[in-house]
């Protein structure tokens, strides 16, 4: 829901009307800004969004709304941002899966919803690794005796994951690719449901941000198997990387970062660029960040361009192994 | 239950301390506020002010947020019942027989029930999520895709008793709203179906536009186009409280509504929608005078007045015992549990009793702040009626534009509710029902989703619907239904439905 725009409906009839006519002439920022989450509220893009926006706020003294724009794995916020006014007033709160939709519209020869170069990066803000979890009662002890059992039976191991071609279909996709295994994929509308198909019993994995399956692993519910990390996850000690049991391809990140649609001015840009500096190291965004168990991995400008390339080129290097997903 | 006692005297002492009550107190105002709005939901209301509560402690914010969502509940009726606009999707139900109420001089009533019914269902849901909320959260685990299948399929039976008169007419109404709902991104594969390259129909048709266009808009110029102009209502005092009928004719639906929206809101998805739809036509087809229906009957603004409220309730179950969203509204509260370094996940009330307990006696409060903010403002909004129609109605439109475009800042949601008034202006012409499309629009994405991946968990095996208990109970009953209907159909060949169709007859000579 547009919350902002609630916001400045309701102004409105308030009788605070703003001014926007004279808009090109005003110093940026003299509105309030949209941050696009690309999915639905309690999902990574969200969480991450919501503290970004309120230290924002700060740093440029002007109303950031989070927006969350759902559909396609994404793709219908992403394309939304990629198609509008390049005024720094709507922004993108991406995950990884911004280099993944244009890659998979490729693949299966349509016209795509947006491309990567429609945007401007800013910074990035977190990246962390997906773990592999499974319910406690499961069978699974650990990630090898998952991946022999997948082998024994492929297709009938399932999992569910935020959307077709989202984050968490295409970290389980480049373990299968890496492991030679197949595992049976049921989408779900979010990172949400889909984390409450595999608690329910309904599937049987789910690769997920930390973050949200902590709580369940500590209580018992989950048991975690294995992380994409380059390292372990620092609040999952015991759990190892798919890298340590030889599966270096199966490396993944959510990550999170904040896109500007591609001409966009750069004095705008670089006001956004100073604005995330200033906020990353908000107090308030900090212990934010600190509660969502989400470690902040702060790049911006070229370090980020590399990152995100060659995080692009990995995915698309994923996608494209992965194939065209047969629909039943 | 000593031990519930003592849990809830702790809950009580959080829930009454000046901060919790204030804030409690704001949830609800700003419930009601966004309920009222045509368009403008909770979920709007409480992203909206999700921000605002970063500065807040959990407890505060998680009470002020809830107070938002219940509160939408209580307001959501008042634009159904006076113009017949939905203030959000679970008052669809709502403006079909508190609207006739309205149109009957009876809008005191039917909003005095409908507080009185949210107040009823929303304190009893909490007693029951109090008690029952850990071993039902367990149960609502084990509603899958085949399980959320089943009972929308249920649901779509529904649709046959959601208006009188013609069967086929209302089910060629469902069936276009069914077509409706299909437009937008398949979540199965990302294909644009329908959009015509228009990016916003990517999301489907809305419900809000939807039901705005056909009911609000397609109202006005419904009573615009009349020769003569329909009389302005002058409601009087004695008749804003419910007559001794009304209110025994009531009592039953509050209670069935209750259960209903309490047990349909614990499972996961747009529970408060459907759990509306269900105690509608669960009311109808146990009235003992279904005909009544459509026409003005307040079993079918208590009904469904009541489940949606317990359903909200009911959405809390999952949410609080074991931290997993049962539908978007819970997801943001979730979100903003997190926020506040508070892990929501099954720990949650053992970790964070004063939370949970205190939670839970804001409810208590937060319910009866709601009743006793709606009954005396029963008296003020019937004067909305005393408008004569040419101020009112344009109001109308314009507040139906606002609603509509307030909910995604989409003008092409205004498109669509405009285009959705000419449609239903033109369809009430001709004698259709335009409830059925709603209906049938929203259920259809919801059954397609659920259908599929239910086939992508079996491999494309169809035997899934059977071999799980719940989901097979549930398809079980619904093919009951359908037999027994047709049974009593054979036997007496005119039931109610015949009926109305010849007295509709009758007065149309």
């Amino acid at each position: 829901m547009t919350q902002l725009r609630v916001a400045l409906a309701i102004l409105s009839l308030g009788g605070v009307a703003l001014g926007q006519s004279a808009a090109a002439q005003e110093p940026y920022p003299s509105r309030p800004i949209t941050v696009v989450a690309p999915f639905p509220p309690g999902g990574v893009a969200d969480l991450t969004a919501r503290p970004v926006g309120a230290a924002m706020e700060k740093a440029l003294r002007q109303p950031v709304g989070v927006v969350n724009k759902t559909g396609a794995a994404g793709a219908v916020g992403m394309q939304f941002v990629a198609t509008s006014k390049p005024d720094g007033y709507t922004l993108l709160l991406a995950l990884s899966s911004i280099s993944i939709i244009p890659e998979a519209d490729k693949l299966f020869g349509r016209p795509p919803a947006f491309t990567v170069d429609q945007f401007a990066p800013i910074a990035l803000i977190s990246a962390d690794p997906t773990v592999l979890v499974v319910r406690a009662e499961s069978p699974w002890k650990t990630a090898r005796e998952f991946i022999e059992d997948a082998r024994k039976r492929p297709g009938q191991i399932s999992y569910s994951s935020s959307g077709i071609y989202g984050t968490l279909h295409m970290a389980t996709e480049l373990l299968s690719h890496a492991a030679g295994i197949n595992l049976r994929h049921v989408p779900y509308p979010g990172a949400g449901p889909a984390l409450t198909a595999v608690l329910g019993g309904h599937v049987d994995a789910l690769a997920s941000g930390p973050a949200v399956v902590l709580p369940h692993i500590k209580a018992g519910k989950l048991r975690a198997l294995a992380g994409w990390g380059e390292r372990r996850v620092a609040a999952l000690p015991d759990v190892p990387t798919f890298k340590e049991l030889g599966y270096p391809e199966a490396e993944f990140y959510i990550w999170a970062g904040l896109f500007a649609p591609r001409g966009t001015p750069e004095p705008v840009l670089q006001k956004l660029r100073d604005a995330l500096r200033v906020a990353v190291n908000d107090p308030e965004f900090k212990s934010a960040m600190d509660k969502l168990q989400t470690p902040v991995a702060f790049k911006q400008g070229e370090e980020f361009q590399k990152f995100f390339e060659a995080d692009a080129r990995r995915l698309a290097e994923g996608v494209r192994k992965v194939g065209r997903i047969e629909q039943k | 239950m000593a031990e519930t006692l003592q849990n809830l005297a702790l809950g009580f002492s959080v829930a009454l301390s000046p901060p919790v009550l204030l804030y409690a107190f704001v949830g609800c105002v700003v419930g009601t506020l966004v309920g009222v709005l045509p368009g403008v939901g909770p979920l709007a209301g409480i992203s909206l002010l999700l921000p605002a509560t970063f500065g807040l402690n959990a407890t505060n914010a998680i009470v002020m947020l809830a107070g938002i969502y219940y509160g939408a509940m209580y307001g959501g009726s008042t634009t159904s019942i006076l113009m017949r606009i939905p203030g959000e999707a679970a008052s669809v139900m709502t403006c079909i027989d508190g609207y006739a109420m309205a149109r009957k001089g009876r809008a005191g009533a039917a909003l005095a029930i409908a507080a009185i019914g949210s107040f009823i269902a929303g304190t009893v849901s909490v007693v029951a999520l109090m008690l029952l909320a850990p071993p039902l959260a367990i149960l609502a685990l084990r509603f899958g895709p085949p399980e959320y299948f089943a009972l929308l399929l249920l649901g779509l039976l529904v649709l046959a008793y959601m208006s009188g008169g013609s069967m086929v007419k209302s089910l060629a109404m469902a069936v276009l709203g069914l077509l409706l709902g299909m437009v937008g991104i398949d979540q199965m594969s990302g294909y644009f179906r329908f959009a015509y390259g228009i990016v916003e129909l990517g999301d489907g048709i809305g419900v809000v536009p939807l039901a705005v266009g056909l009911f609000g808009i397609a109202e006005v110029l419904a009573t615009a186009g009349q020769e003569t102009p329909p009389e302005v209502l002058k409601p009087r005092l004695r008749e804003l409280l419910p007559s001794r009928r009304e209110w025994r004719d009531s009592v039953m639906p509050i209670g069935r509504g209750t259960v209903l929206g309490f047990v349909i809101g614990i499972i996961p998805g747009s529970a408060h929608i459907i759990a509306s739809f269900v105690s509608y036509a669960l009311e109808r087809r146990l009235s003992r005078r279904p005909e009544e229906f459509g026409r003005g009957a307040v079993a079918g603004v208590a009904g469904p007045e009541s489940a949606n409220n317990a359903a909200t309730s009911g959405a809390f179950v999952p949410m609080l015992a074991l931290g997993v969203p049962s539908g978007p509204i819970p997801a943001v509260m979730l979100a903003a549990l997190m926020v506040h370094g508070v892990a929501p996940g099954p720990l949650l009330i053992k970790q964070s009793p004063e939370l949970f307990w205190g939670f839970i006696a804001s409810m208590y409060v937060g319910n009866l702040m709601l009743l006793a903010l709606n009954l005396p403002m029963v008296g003020l909004f019937v004067n909305v009626l005393r408008a004569p129609y040419s101020f009112l109605y344009p109001a109308i439109i314009m507040f139906c534009v606002v609603g509509v475009y307030a909910v995604n800042g989409s003008v092409v949601d205004v498109w669509i509710a405009l285009l959705m008034g000419a449609l239903g202006y033109l369809l009430r012409k001709l004698g259709f029902e335009t409830a059925p499309i709603v209906l049938g629009a929203i259920l259809a994405p919801m059954i397609e989703l659920a259908l599929r991946q239910s086939l992508a968990m079996s491999d494309g095996q169809y035997g899934i619907f059977l071999s799980r208990p719940i989901a097979g109970s549930l398809l079980a009953s619904g093919a009951l239904l359908v037999l027994l209907n047709l049974l009593s159909w054979m036997a007496r060949g005119l039931d109610w439905r015949r009926r109305l169709a010849l007295t509709e007859k009758g007065e149309n000579l």
